[in-house]
């Protein structure tokens, strides 16, 4: 039944495609703007140098720290490296800079209202969960496969 | 004309609501967030562009059937592959890219395919020389392997997950 209603389904023409893009996307804008007031909130209360001190308290925390702090913060992908490149300045961990760079760009606690209106509360928990545990164990299998490659 | 369905109005207006009480209760703060505002619009409006373009590519491209051909239940290898090359290709913030896979999602695209595809956005191409300054070529290159190989089992796993829930409840309903 579902296989007809999509084979009966007409290619729009390019001007059709295009509006719907755009209307499609439009109808997003709520979320859109919310989720940019939200990160422009979070990174003027959160500094890096109030990130600086959660770091140095054994290989397992620095990755946990890093993952959690890299998932409350927000903002463009380049920022990541250049607060991580102020946390190297302060002795912090590659174990604890590698998940803070990884959690930045794939988790976001900012994002999480938009993502579940969008894909649902089950997607959002399980795909959250799973980053956040892949997150922990790239960065320790990173540091370590480097150890052993050189 | 079919009139357009916001989305996400209950949590703009939580966002607006705090931002009044940030007015009220700490103003000095509220130039810096609004320059942080409209330097991050300004920063993604391109991105909008580019996300209603490649939208409606997929749109005119690409019929429903071909989407699920693609990306949706039977697509196999192929869709890990175009999920992995469109998450590491892709720009900007993961947000500006939910209409995009909404639109997809509507016509079939596997829910594991979206987690594939956020999860490889990790690996960022222009960004790859501050990795090598940070970290070393070798660590680079290393991480970005995993990071693909953790991309590919992340949207198994959520495939598992989706796919047994789904069981669970076809199964319940035919009990009832």
């Amino acid at each position: 039944m579902k296989e007809n209603r999509i084979d009966k389904q007409k290619q729009p023409t390019f001007l059709m495609a295009v509006k719907k893009a755009t209307i499609s996307f439009f109808s997003f804008s709520p979320m859109i703007l919310a989720v940019i007031g939200l990160v422009a909130i979070f990174q003027t209360y959160v500094t890096p140098s109030m990130l600086s001190e959660f770091f140095g308290h054994g290989v397992a925390l620095d990755i946990f720290d890093g993952t959690f702090i890299g998932a409350i913060s927000s903002g463009n992908g380049a920022i990541s490296y250049v607060v991580a490149e102020g946390l190297k300045s302060h002795g912090v961990s590659t174990y604890a800079l590698i998940s803070f760079i990884l959690a930045w760009t794939t988790l976001s606690f900012t994002h999480l209202p938009a993502e579940a209106s969008v894909f649902g509360a089950k997607f959002t928990t399980y795909r959250n969960i799973l980053t956040f545990l892949c997150t922990l164990i790239i960065a320790y299998l990173s540091v370590v496969t480097q150890g052993a490659l050189l | 004309m079919k009139k357009i369905e916001f989305k996400g109005l209950k949590f703009l207006m939580v966002v607006v609501v705090i931002f009044i009480f940030l007015a009220l209760f700490d103003f000095n703060n509220i130039p810096n967030i609004l320059d942080k505002f409209t330097s991050m619009m300004y920063k993604i409006i391109p991105i909008f562009a580019l996300v209603i373009a490649i939208t409606a590519l997929i749109n005119y491209f690409l019929k429903p059937k071909q989407i699920m051909k693609y990306f949706g239940e039977d697509s196999g290898k192929k869709g890990v592959f175009y999920a992995i090359i469109g998450g590491v290709l892709s720009h900007g913030p993961m947000y500006a890219w939910y209409p995009m896979l909404d639109d997809m999602r509507k016509h079939g695209l596997k829910f594991g395919l979206i987690a594939t595809f956020m999860y490889a956005r990790a690996v960022k191409i222009p960004l790859l020389p501050f990795m090598i300054g940070l970290f070393g070529v070798t660590f680079t290159i290393v991480v970005n392997i995993y990071i693909l190989i953790f991309a590919f089992l992340q949207g198994k796993i959520i495939n598992i997950l989706i796919k047994e829930e789904k069981n669970e409840i076809s199964v319940s309903d035919r009990q009832k």
